[in-house]
């Protein structure tokens, strides 16, 4: 039992992390371009992060895997060291990051 | 004598038409939300009629998005399903899969992978049922029409458009038509009591449209949280 209790212990503020919001995003802006290079591209469920090298590295969160699959992005796409374009709805405080509505991939695709 | 023969040929030929319009139809197959041809889809954020709730049941409701609102926190943002009649009327926009058998139906959601299963036949009893946040659901056929009743619902404050108490019952009838265009639309019209929480009846109607040819992707929400809570193991970030 004390082993069970350990782990939900651990668990509790892993599973925190699990949060996910757009609240944080100006989603009436539908035309701000940020171009840069890929650090990290995590195509995930219920939102998918992407953190771009600009002029420092900037964390963005984004679509669903699903939906982003379902407008036209396939496994190896997007890869760490492209240079993409998101088009990225900003945050509210007018701090780093954004809620990449699109992207461009460094071939020109866009989803 | 001939004339008679084709009367009552004709009468069967009647029968049987009638019979085959109300014979069971199969929902099975890939189903989205449904969309009129030439309309727009429908704006998040429009705003809603407000619900006839009670009292104690509003306050309750209020100190959920009170709790929530500005931070944007849903169950969905933490990997959990939405729930009955969320669920049903919606699924934040992603497909659903209906697999028909005879005694049973499943509505396989993509969102969450959450599934719905919807009994037919025999009931289960009632000292083996418990709460759940999308409840038991027991169907019959009614010709062509599909009845299902939910009960045994968790509170949940939570619904997006509906909340409702443990003490809900939801009662949906399926209908499918073939529209001219050849799109099978299926359409679900709820009622749901719940005199804990509402002063009358809410009632919602929501159609899906077949999609052919679409499956539905695996959607598992918690891995990154696994992944992330590996990394930090590695890097002895937490023990235990």
């Amino acid at each position: 039992m004390r082993n069970v209790l350990a782990i939900a212990f651990v668990l509790a503020p892993a599973a925190a992390l699990a949060h996910h919001s757009a609240i944080r995003f100006d989603l009436t802006i539908r035309d701000h371009m940020v171009t840069g290079i890929v650090k990290e591209f995590a195509p995930a469920n219920p939102h998918t992060k992407i953190v771009l090298t600009v002029t420092r590295d900037v964390e963005y969160e984004g679509h669903s895997r699903n939906n982003y699959y379902r407008g036209g992005w396939r496994e190896g796409m997007v890869k760490v060291g492209d240079k993409i374009t998101l088009n990225a709805a900003p945050t509210r405080d007018g701090s780093d990051g954004g809620y990449a509505l699109g992207i461009i991939a460094a071939d020109g695709t866009r989803f | 004598m001939p004339r008679l023969s084709l009367k009552l040929g004709a009468t069967l030929l009647g029968l049987t038409i009638a019979s085959a319009a109300l014979a069971k139809p199969d929902f099975t197959g890939v189903w989205g939300n449904y969309r009129a041809p030439g309309t727009a889809a429908p704006q998040r954020g429009a705003a809603q009629a407000p619900l006839p709730l009670k009292p104690e049941a509003k306050a309750k409701v209020d100190a959920y998005h009170a709790l929530v609102d500005s931070r944007g926190d849903t169950p969905g943002g933490f990997c959990l399903g939405t729930g009955m009649p969320g669920s049903m009327l919606g699924s934040g926009g992603y497909p659903m899969e209906i697999v028909q058998h005879e005694s049973v139906i499943l509505v396989v959601f993509e969102a969450h992978a959450e599934i719905r299963r919807i009994y037919l036949g025999e009931r289960a009893n009632e000292e083996d049922l418990f709460p759940d946040r999308n409840g038991y659901s027991f169907g019959r056929w009614e010709g062509d029409k599909l009845i299902v009743e939910t009960t045994h619902l968790k509170e949940a404050v939570d619904q997006g458009r509906y909340p409702h108490s443990a003490n809900a019952k939801v009662v949906e009838e399926y209908s499918m038509v073939v529209n001219d265009d050849g799109t099978k639309v299926l359409t679900s019209k709820m009622t749901m009591t719940d005199p804990d929480f509402y002063t009358q009846p809410i009632t919602a109607e929501k159609k899906w449209q077949l999609q052919p040819g679409v499956r539905l992707l695996p959607y598992e929400c918690n891995e990154p949280t696994w992944e992330e809570h590996l990394d930090r193991l590695r890097q002895g970030g937490e023990t235990g």
